[in-house]
């Protein structure tokens, strides 16, 4: 059986989304699990060695790859380990439209392409800041267990999910979600849709 | 207002400094964003991590064109563009919108752009079209009403640069 390391590489890893969904992953199948900052890139490119299967944990920023695994990956392309694991891809996004993980998705794909990586499985989720904690989470979970026995299993797939709502429907609920967060800070909606930057 | 943003120094020289802005993002100080989400939800409008970003993306917010110019790395920006990106959401509102039937957050006042985004150091042809794909994606979410993308060698960016710079003094 192969050994599998889900590396998180959110720029929030202790409090992620990313963190929940590599929860329910090793819920299905037995992995390691590890968090990418600024000062642990060496000991991780020397770890990934040790696995069959790396699985990469991210969100989406700015259509492409937060810059805490962009820079993760090149370290790792300047200092590969001898037996380079299959990369998976388990990646999440806030919009509701999980097809606009895509560019991100091709550019890990890029970086097996050009560094001699085989590629393995991905999940693309939509609406991913919300639906661990919405009556859809066992969609989340159910295409986790999915992708997780297809990186167990070595049968690479794609997979995808999002919450099945009418997006006029999304954008109420996200509207609610966030004044609830403004709250948290005593901001009402009004002052969080200011249109002014950087002056108070 | 207009802006170039490059992540390496350039030679140039504008005539007129007060409307168009060159920052060299590679000689500032800009932290990684770290996803707090502050700016949206705890002082809207404004970062929290209060260094070099927080001068930049007001400049972002009130250029009509920009030119941004950034090494390219797996088809997308490099680190050094990629952080200044990042640090740039205080441009818009946690509030999402449909944008061509796609969710996007609402923008503050950020002036619709025609842009010109210039990549050099792509491996080839895949690269560059990862590259023009991802920016496609980006003038959803930064207000681009125009764009162009263009690649350079490194040798020839100057001059491109330089190039696409004279057409706004013609304009
Ligand atoms: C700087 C920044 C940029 C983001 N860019 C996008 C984006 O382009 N598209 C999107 O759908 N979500 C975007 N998001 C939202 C995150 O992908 C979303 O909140 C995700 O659930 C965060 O996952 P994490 O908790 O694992 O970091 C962005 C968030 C931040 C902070």
């Amino acid at each position: 059986m192969g050994r599998i390391l889900i590396l998180n590489g959110s720029p929030r890893a202790p409090k992620s989304n990313s963190k929940r969904y590599a929860g329910l992953f090793m819920d299905c199948c037995k992995a390691d699990y590890a968090e990418i900052t600024k000062t642990n890139h060496r000991e991780l490119c020397a770890r990934t060695g040790e696995y069959t299967d790396l699985v990469l944990a991210f969100p989406l920023y700015a259509d492409g790859l937060p810059v805490t695994l962009l820079d993760f990956l090149k370290t790792l392309e300047a200092e590969p380990p001898q037996q380079k694991p299959t990369v998976s891809v388990l990646i999440n996004c806030g919009f509701l439209e999980y097809a606009q993980n895509h560019t991100a998705v091709e550019m890990v794909a890029l970086f097996c392409r050009q560094n001699g990586w085989s590629f393995g499985s991905v999940l693309e989720i939509g609406g991913g800041e919300a639906i661990l904690d919405t009556p859809f989470r066992f969609l989340a979970a159910g295409s986790i267990k999915k992708f997780a026995r297809s990186v167990e299993k070595k049968r690479y797939a794609r997979f995808h999910t999002t919450m099945p709502l009418p997006k006029s429907m999304f954008l109420k609920a996200s509207a609610a979600y966030w004044t609830e967060y403004g709250k948290k800070y005593n901001i009402s909606k009004e002052e969080m849709q200011t249109m002014q930057i950087e002056q108070t | 207002m207009k802006l170039i943003l490059s992540d390496r120094p350039l030679d140039l020289t504008v005539k007129n400094p007060d409307q168009i802005k060159v920052i060299d993002l590679s000689a500032l100080k800009i932290h990684n964003c770290v996803g707090c989400f502050g700016c949206w939800t705890k002082t809207p409008g404004r970062c929290v991590i209060r260094d070099d970003a927080v001068t930049v993306y007001p400049l972002i917010a009130q250029s009509d064109s920009v030119i941004y110019v950034s090494r390219i790395k797996y088809g997308g920006y490099d680190s050094i563009m990629k952080t200044m990106l990042e640090r740039a959401i205080p441009v818009q509102q946690a509030f999402i919108h449909l944008v061509d039937g796609e969710c996007h957050h609402v923008q503050r006042a950020v002036a619709p752009k025609q842009a010109v985004i210039i990549g050099y150091g792509a491996s080839g042809p895949k690269e560059q079209a990862l590259f023009r794909r991802l920016v496609e994606r980006n003038a959803r979410n930064m207000n681009f009403e125009n764009f162009q993308v263009l690649f350079s060698s490194q040798e020839e960016l100057e001059s491109l640069v330089r190039k696409e710079a004279a057409k706004w003094d013609a304009s």
